[in-house]
């Protein structure tokens, strides 16, 4: 009877994890082919952080920048898919900070103001209507928060003297 | 069994005991129907004032706080164009630009208060619908709104801020000239007024935040795109029920002290019951034994024993019941960000009442077994 209950427990056990562990597969299999296609294993242009490309680029310039998905305390737009990236040379996530206990490195929050204005772009998917694709990009193809990656596309023209903002035609995540 | 009547006739064998045990379980009873009320009104009204149709748009890195939150005024106007999905009423967008500033109000007679003022346009009431002018007219300047319960949160007499009254507010008369409703909110303890009468009072050049309503709760994900989008205006959106949520959340402490307070005073409660049942039932051991002796079982004994002592902590329970909606029903609770109303709702009522038969069921179980414990010779012989 004990036995019979340990294994019960056990399998109960199994079943749990198996179901909760493969989120990023989960993600990747709703996600829409528009959005698969933007992923990419190389993106072989030589890419420009973030600060430097903003003062050159006007809207419909061609660019691929690097950088890395911080910049926010939510970086990811919710149902959207859009997200902050954050350029390296300006911002610095705080689990890169010796002795910093923050529990959400990614909003960089030791960084200035400035830092941010420069430092940050907004990184969007859009559809045939000119609108961000209408589903989220968290755990697609395993991008998450903190991952570093190279995106290519065009400069939107939302895009402003205080707004970088990116339609993006392709987004390597670098490993 | 026992007769139920040798139960009830044994409660009145000692008044004092009885009085002790009715009065001990009566204290533990309201204590926790007090808590429970108190837990229940506070996250009702946070959660109640944070619509989910409502966005917050606050200045980024401020999300904790309204009052802290430093928003350009201009982007009220550029979020109110870009964003879909806002409702509109008669042509007019639900786009809500407002400050909130806590500031030191003073009155005529002396009194001083610290108080939450919101600077407000008129679109104010298409963002928040909830708010109600129930008695007079909506401000001008040099004039301020009240909510209904804000002499309360004050600590004042109604009076002080009825129509008609005035208050200073940094060197400035205001004439109160309107009272609102917003039932269930923190909104009905603040304080009102022109965002231009605010601007300069608090000497801001920004606004504290941009509230929009959205006709679909679903369409938050314009908003937060619209917030990541215009990274040059520093915005940060938030549901306004989130925003709450958290603040319920910051105030969780609060609550785990009131029920920490309660079950301290509540065990002491409990023990000195748990002692007055030891000394009564011990002075019955030799009663108990007779009873054997005649044939009753002890399960019959301990059954009418934990009749005795249920119906005592039930008489108890009936008390507290009628003590808390006497006295704490409708009481209003000031906290730092607004008030909050005490009810005696059927599940605090539910709770009390299980209280009280828990305290009866689980109270005399350990005196009596010791009671009923001694063998029958020796429990013959005790005196």
């Amino acid at each position: 009877m004990k036995s019979t209950l340990l294994l019960a427990l056990l399998s109960a056990a199994f079943v749990s994890c198996s179901k909760e562990a493969p989120t990023t597969e989960a993600k990747t299999k709703n996600t829409s082919p528009e959005l698969q296609a933007v992923f990419v294993s190389s993106i072989p242009d030589e890419a420009s952080p973030i600060h430097l490309a903003r003062t050159t680029v006007q809207p419909g310039d061609l660019i691929t920048l690097k950088g890395q998905i911080i910049g926010a305390a939510e970086p990811f737009v919710e149902g959207r898919a859009a997200f902050i990236l954050g350029d390296r040379e300006k911002l610095t996530p705080c689990n890169e900070r010796p002795d910093d206990p923050c529990k959400t490195p990614w909003d960089t929050c030791c960084n200035t103001k400035e830092e941010f204005r420069v430092g940050t772009a907004t990184i969007q998917v859009i559809g045939p209507d000119d609108r961000p694709l209408k589903e989220g990009l968290e755990g697609v193809e395993g991008l998450e928060k903190l991952s570093k990656i190279l995106v290519k596309g065009r400069v939107a023209e939302q895009s402003g003297p205080g707004n970088l903002v990116i339609n993006a035609t392709a987004i390597q995540i670098v490993k | 069994m026992l007769p139920f009547s040798y139960a009830i006739r044994n409660l009145f064998r000692d008044k004092a005991r009885l009085l002790q045990t009715v009065g001990g379980s009566a204290l533990v009873v309201l204590l926790v129907m007090g808590a429970l009320a108190l837990n229940q009104g506070m996250k009702q009204v946070l959660a109640a004032s944070g619509s989910p149709h409502n966005v917050i748009l606050l200045g980024a890195g401020s999300e904790e706080s309204v009052q802290r939150s430093e928003v350009a005024e201009q982007a009220a106007g550029i979020a109110a164009s870009e964003i879909p999905g806002v409702s509109e009423t008669m042509g007019s967008r639900a786009v809500s630009t407002e400050i909130h500033y806590m500031g030191l109000a003073r009155f005529p007679n002396g009194d001083e208060a610290q108080a939450l003022f919101r600077g407000i346009t008129p679109t104010a009431l298409l963002a928040h619908p909830e708010v109600q002018v129930i008695e007079g007219s909506y401000p001008r300047t040099g004039e301020v709104m009240v909510g209904r319960l804000a002499w309360r949160q004050m600590k004042l007499d109604a009076d002080a801020l009825a129509p008609g009254a005035t208050l200073r507010l940094e060197d400035q008369d205001l004439k109160v000239s309107a009272i609102f409703a917003a039932p269930g909110t923190v909104m009905e303890s603040e304080v009102w007024l022109p965002i231009g009468d605010l601007r300069v009072l608090a000497q801001r050049d920004t606004v504290s935040c941009v509230v929009l309503r959205l006709d679909d709760p679903d369409d938050f994900a314009e908003a937060d795109l619209f917030a990541k989008r215009r990274l040059d205006l520093e915005l940060s959106a938030l549901r306004e029920s989130d925003y709450y949520a958290r603040l319920s959340s910051f105030f969780a402490p609060l609550r785990a002290m009131t029920w920490l307070t309660a079950g301290l005073i509540a065990a002491g409660a409990l023990f000195g019951g748990l002692n007055t049942l030891y000394a009564a039932f011990a002075s019955r051991i030799r009663e108990m034994a007779t009873l054997q002796a005649i044939g009753f079982g002890r399960g019959a004994l301990l059954a009418s024993l934990i009749q005795e002592s249920t119906l005592a902590s039930l008489t108890g329970a009936l008390l507290a019941s009628v003590v808390a909606l006497l006295l704490l029903d409708g009481f209003v609770v000031p906290f730092s960000i607004g008030t909050f109303t005490i009810e005696i709702s059927p599940s605090v009522a539910l709770t009390g009442i299980l209280t009280g038969l828990f305290l009866g069921l689980l109270g005399a179980l350990p005196p009596a077994i010791r009671c009923l414990k001694p063998a029958l010779p020796v429990a013959l012989r005790s005196s």
